[in-house]
């Protein structure tokens, strides 16, 4: 039981950063219709950036740890932000609605930011001071702190991107358009300026799970790769573009990683994924909550 | 029938003038540059085949890497000879690519891209978990017979040149017609009795079995294999080259193939900002230059070959 309820926990950690990679993901793909490659480099940069301010603030302007991580969390927001907006505006704008046009395009962004952080910070994994010490016991399984605030922030996360999408204007317009991108400008729906938010939100979403990661893991300059892989089998499995889709495939594969990682071993679980996405491919091919293609 | 296609006839003088080079010349190094031009124009030219349903297969690299592999066991470990080892990359890649596309070519578009590159990790994983397929480290020992070796590199170039003729050939035949009509609005094909999914699964089989002889090719050549020659990232950089060199003709991706393999020839040198490199030179030809190298001699012509988004 106690074992259960631990990997159980595990899943929800894993998971819910799983879940915020993936609702970038799939939210840029819904409203822009490209995939994105470079999804990962916006997380990356994140981790980065809160890394290396957490050694600043910490180590050089001598703050207390939990106000550099905040710090660090509000700055490394604000520059994917910006690295989003730049990305968007000299390259993307341009294949909107092209998926291999942006595909290679996402590609050659992934080789040159992933050069350049590479360049700018080495190959050297760092790990930054705990932010909040302390243990937490749930039904004889133990979980630190961090990871429970870590959970508890993804979730309000995931459910003001939920609200946002579902219960807003701007929500609407990004539904509008991810529907039907041409019945949506007859509306008077702005498509461009639509696209650029849902693709900055996307952005955005990657960046919060790259800063809380960083907390309970250490940084390189290709963490937000192997996120990517999990991520579109992930938006496969919840159909591309569902939000509650990417939850609900984002949980389930951190339970087949958590569940299976520890009853058989880390590859079967993946391959597991694998077989499963294959199932679901043969039964219902546009996901489980995906509309089919017209 | 060359008469009337000089083009062809060049390439097909290029191709003679390859093979020469490959027999006669005494230069390891640059024999080896000229089989990897052709096994790169192999797999950008695969790739750009399953593109002409409209389809873009990241499991391209998957499938030169089944095709290298199964060379490679058949020649080590169960060390059949030489030609069949070298036929047996082919038809494994094509019975599993027929296997792989009934099951996922009823999805299409970033479905089935997602689909690809997720089937090419999990092959990647596969070999670093078998213990016969020699784990991370790969395999090792593949020599073609003692009589050919002096000329392998010639037979190697030459098999190449010929899965790139015949990919020409099966693009201008009727069923090349049929697929790049499969692209344009596959209900039409359909409307008139065709079997769609049946036609697409040929046509990605087609490719895998061709990109799986490269495969094998490359098995001999190399002599070393390991999974990490066979990630995603192989069918990016033929992508690359499909996309510089111009997608519009055939002639695009090998054009492509050429400049960045010997490019990236001299871009070793630079060590970490080599990547920086390919990634620039992708993100501006792409900005600069859609249409590719092709699409250039297009413009410069008055045609227009690029298609953007109207909106």
């Amino acid at each position: 039981m106690e074992l259960q309820v631990q990997l159980l926990m595990n899943t929800l950690q894993i998971g819910s950063v799983y879940v915020l990679f993936a609702l970038g993901l799939t939210l840029i793909f819904g409203v822009m219709k490209i995939v994105n490659f470079a999804h990962g480099t916006f997380f990356t940069a994140a981790a980065l950036i809160v890394s290396s301010v957490m050694i600043w603030g910490v180590g050089t302007m001598g703050l207390s740890i939990w106000l550099s991580y905040i710090l660090a969390f509000f700055l490394a927001l604000a520059v994917v932000c910006l690295i989003g907006f730049i990305v968007y505006i000299f390259g993307f704008q341009h294949f909107l609605k092209d998926l291999n046009g942006s595909f290679i395009l996402s590609i050659g962004l992934l080789l040159l930011l992933n050069g350049t952080y590479l360049i700018l910070y080495g190959g050297v994994p760092r790990s930054i001071p705990t932010v909040v010490p302390g243990v937490v016991t749930f039904l004889g399984a133990s979980l630190t702190l961090q990871r429970l605030l870590l959970m508890i922030v993804a979730a309000v996360i995931t459910l003001g991107l939920y609200i946002l999408v579902h219960r807003t204007k701007l929500g609407l317009s990004l539904r509008a358009v991810a529907e039907d991108q041409e019945a949506a400008m007859l509306q008077g729906i702005p498509f461009r300026r639509v696209a650029l938010y849902g693709f900055l939100i996307g952005a955005t979403l990657a960046a919060c799970a790259g800063a809380l990661m960083a907390t309970v893991t250490p940084v390189t300059t290709v963490i937000g790769d192997d996120f990517l892989v999990k991520a579109f089998i992930i938006i496969i499995i919840g159909g591309l573009g569902s939000v509650v889709g990417a939850i609900i495939g984002g949980l389930l594969i951190a339970l087949i990683e958590s569940f299976g990682g520890y009853y058989f071993d880390p590859s079967t679980a993946t391959l597991a994924m694998f077989v499963l996405v294959i199932v679901l491919l043969i039964v219902r091919p546009q996901g489980i909550l995906g509309h089919a293609e017209k | 029938m060359l008469k009337s296609n000089p083009g062809l006839a060049l390439c097909i003088l290029i191709a003679l003038a390859a093979i020469g080079f490959a027999l006669f010349s005494g230069d390891p190094y640059y024999v080896q540059v000229v089989i990897w031009v052709f096994a790169n124009a192999v797999l950008a030219v695969t790739l750009r085949f399953v593109l002409l349903i409209g389809e873009l297969n990241i499991a391209t690299a998957a499938f030169f890497g089944i095709g290298a592999y199964t060379t490679a066991v058949a020649a080590t470990i169960f060390e059949w000879p030489f030609v069949i080892s070298l036929l047996a990359a082919p038809v494994m890649a094509g019975l599993i690519s027929a296997l792989f596309g009934w099951v996922t070519l009823r999805t299409k578009g970033p479905y089935f891209l997602l689909i690809s590159f997720a089937f090419t990790e999990i092959v990647r994983l596969f070999y670093t978990k078998s213990e016969f397929l020699g784990g991370n480290s790969g395999m090792i020992g593949m020599y073609p017979p003692m009589a050919l070796n002096d000329y392998y590199p010639a037979i190697a170039v030459t098999i190449l040149a010929a899965i790139l003729f015949a990919l020409y050939a099966a693009e201008r035949s009727n069923l090349g017609r049929i697929f790049k009509a499969i692209q344009n609005n596959e209900d039409i094909p359909r409307s008139v009795g065709l079997n769609v999914i049946g036609l697409k699964i040929l046509c990605f089989v087609i490719a895998s079995t061709a990109v799986g002889l490269a495969g094998g090719v490359h098995s001999y050549t190399n002599s070393v294999i390991a999974p990490a020659d066979f990630t995603f990232f192989v069918a990016v950089l033929a992508l690359a080259y499909v996309k510089i060199g111009g997608e519009g003709h055939i002639a695009g991706p090998i054009i492509g193939a050429t400049i960045l393999t010997l490019v990236g020839q001299w871009l070793h040198s630079f060590g970490p900002y080599e990547n920086i490199f390919y990634g620039a030179i992708i993100i501006g030809v792409l900005l600069l230059m859609p249409g590719g190298i092709i699409g250039l001699g297009d413009r410069f012509r008055g045609r227009s070959t690029t298609r953007r988004d109207p909106h």
